[in-house]
């Protein structure tokens, strides 16, 4: 009786759930996707050669861990995308403030900016090749590309969502029009710009696979695609799952974080 | 320039200083706001209620004081002196977005001294200690906005803007969104800060109890474009004492009628100047 009202209570519409139900929830999605990718292997839907059964990938994701091929091109994707994000980062903060706090910025380079984040990063592969070969920076470049410009435009907007009312409270108090940057601008929009930093290097890493199959001899993108030209589909598949898994233990992380750094948000 | 707060920190506190409006208009594009040029005089230390309709300009007459607009004609004079953009003479206290949430409330309450060079941070601290006093939230030093009532929120911004030891106080509906009981404590809290204070206060709303609680006078404003239709001594007419039986008597009621009378015969003149 109470089993069944409080199971009732779990589909109110826009009604928080026990912590508890949450987790057994988002168990039960894995493993009813496990169950149905089994199911379908089982009743042979599909030839093993496309779609190798669960265990036989997480069989090829274990011997890929153990005889050292998966954690060195691992560490290589991580740091391409780190370095690219880095650098996309340092300058897109600065740039995408500098844009919303003075409009004649803005003006200048929006246009602009919005064309080039509208080019589709593959597209400018073959550019990139040309300008710096199949080097490191190609990979960092394309990368870079491909977060940067969007960005900016996320900082900017960041900084345009912070109240204008904060930024009169503090010429109220005192404050100069610069001054209120680091005292104002900065922590108010701080929760949301760490948001789209983490939004962007999600990008970085559908970035990294396409440049790593395109132009590489190293990383996550090349052990897919070097296992793709072998019909090992158990090795294309736990290199994927790898990236997702790295993909959100990174995302998790980085929530973890911001949860407590910005604990003073109502929750 | 008298210590007015006793000890504050080792800092005498300005007096309120006196407002002046001479012929202001504003217009926002073509859109004349207030049109009829608006001319008052606001003596040091006074607590004025601007009531009004909503949308008949009080905000905007509240900004120009505080810097954050520009009259389109004539001027705003603050002891004599006209004023130009915001700074730390004219605090001003909003409805919403009151507090910065990333501060603590201790933080808060200093946020109008870091800008200052000729304080120490221990007199800094002191001092925010004093007003966190004042409004009664010295237990709550070290809490963030967002765990704190929405009222203490209000009190928190007016600890701040206080601290800052301004010429004048603005306050743009800041009980606006509070529950009814809420706001007659604070109601009652501000009016003794005030006159404790003796800042010179404008304090904008549509509440018409409110007003004549709190206000050593009210200007009443009809709807737009702007215009004053009564400006009212409420200090001779009720008293200096603002306490609960007040809001039982017959005189508070009989004024809060008439200024209800007042607006709803403005409300009707205009229905039927629109028919
Ligand atoms: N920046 C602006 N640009 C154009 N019109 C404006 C601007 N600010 C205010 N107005 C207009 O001026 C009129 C008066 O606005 P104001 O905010 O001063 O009214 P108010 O008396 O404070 O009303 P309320 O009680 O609703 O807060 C409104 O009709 C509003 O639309
Ligand atoms: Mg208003």
């Amino acid at each position: 009786m109470s089993g069944a009202s409080s199971f009732g209570g779990l589909l109110r519409f826009r009604t928080a759930v026990p912590r508890m139900a949450v987790g057994v929830a988002a168990l039960l999605g894995a493993m009813s996707f496990l169950g149905a990718w089994w199911l379908i292997v089982a009743l042979h839907v599909v030839a093993p050669i496309f779609l190798p059964s669960p265990a036989t990938v997480a069989r090829a994701f274990w011997t890929m861990c153990a005889d050292g091929v998966a954690m060195p091109n691992a560490l290589i994707s991580i740091s391409r995308v780190w370095s690219a994000f880095l650098l996309s980062a340092i300058i897109a903060v600065p740039l995408g403030i500098l844009m919303s706090g003075y409009r004649i910025i803005g003006a200048f380079l929006e246009p602009l900016i919005d064309f080039i984040r509208y080019l589709p990063v593959p597209a400018l592969v073959p550019l990139a090749i040309i300008w710096f070969g199949v080097g490191e920076e190609t990979k960092i470049f394309l990368l870079w590309l491909g977060t940067f410009f969007q960005l900016v435009l996320m900082v900017a907007a960041d900084m345009k969502r912070v109240p204008g009312e904060y930024f009169e409270t503090a010429y109220t108090l005192g404050a100069k029009p610069r001054q209120t940057l680091g005292t104002v601008a900065l922590p108010a929009m701080l929760p949301q710009l760490m948001d789209s930093m983490r939004i962007s290097l999600g990008w970085c890493w559908t970035y990294v696979i396409i440049a790593e199959i395109v132009a590489s001899d190293s990383g996550l993108g090349f052990v897919i695609w070097t296992a793709r030209r072998f019909m090992k589909t158990d090795q294309v598949m736990a290199g994927v799952i790898m990236i997702g898994l790295i993909g959100l233990l990174t995302d998790q992380c980085l929530r973890l974080l911001h949860r407590f750094l910005f604990r003073y948000q109502s929750s | 320039m008298s210590n007015t707060l006793g000890n504050t920190g080792s800092m005498p506190d300005q007096a309120g200083a006196y407002l002046r409006f001479e012929s202001v208009t504003k217009t926002f594009g073509a859109v004349p706001v207030v049109q009829e040029p608006f001319s008052l005089d606001i003596p040091a230390g006074q607590f004025v209620v601007f009531l009004g309709p909503s949308g008949c300009g009080k905000t905007t007459l509240m900004r120009m004081i505080g810097g954050l607009d520009t009259p389109s004609s004539g001027r705003i004079l603050l002891q004599g002196q006209p004023v130009g953009g915001p700074d730390i003479r004219r605090g001003m206290v909003f409805q919403s977005y009151s507090s910065f949430p990333w501060l603590s409330v201790r933080k808060n309450v200093e946020f109008g001294m870091r800008f200052r060079r000729d304080m120490t941070k221990a007199q800094k601290r002191e001092r925010a200690g004093y007003f966190l006093d004042l409004v009664g939230l010295s237990d709550f030093a070290s809490s963030y906005p967002s765990r704190i009532s929405g009222g203490m929120r209000q009190r928190v911004a007016i600890a701040r803007t206080l601290a800052a030891d301004p010429d004048v106080l603005l306050m743009d509906e800041p009980f606006g969104a509070l529950d009814a009981n809420l706001r007659e404590d604070l109601q009652y809290e501000l009016r003794k800060i005030q006159k404790k204070s003796g800042k010179t206060t404008i304090f904008v709303t549509h509440d018409v109890e409110e007003a004549v609680f709190l206000a050593d006078r009210i200007i009443v404003f009809g709807s737009r474009p702007a215009r004053v239709m009564a400006d009212m001594d409420i200090l001779s007419m009720v008293g200096p004492v603002r306490d609960e039986t007040l809001r039982d008597s017959e005189r508070f009621f009989h004024i809060r009628t008439d200024i209800l009378h007042l607006l709803r015969g403005r409300l009707r003149e205009a229905g039927q100047e629109g028919a």
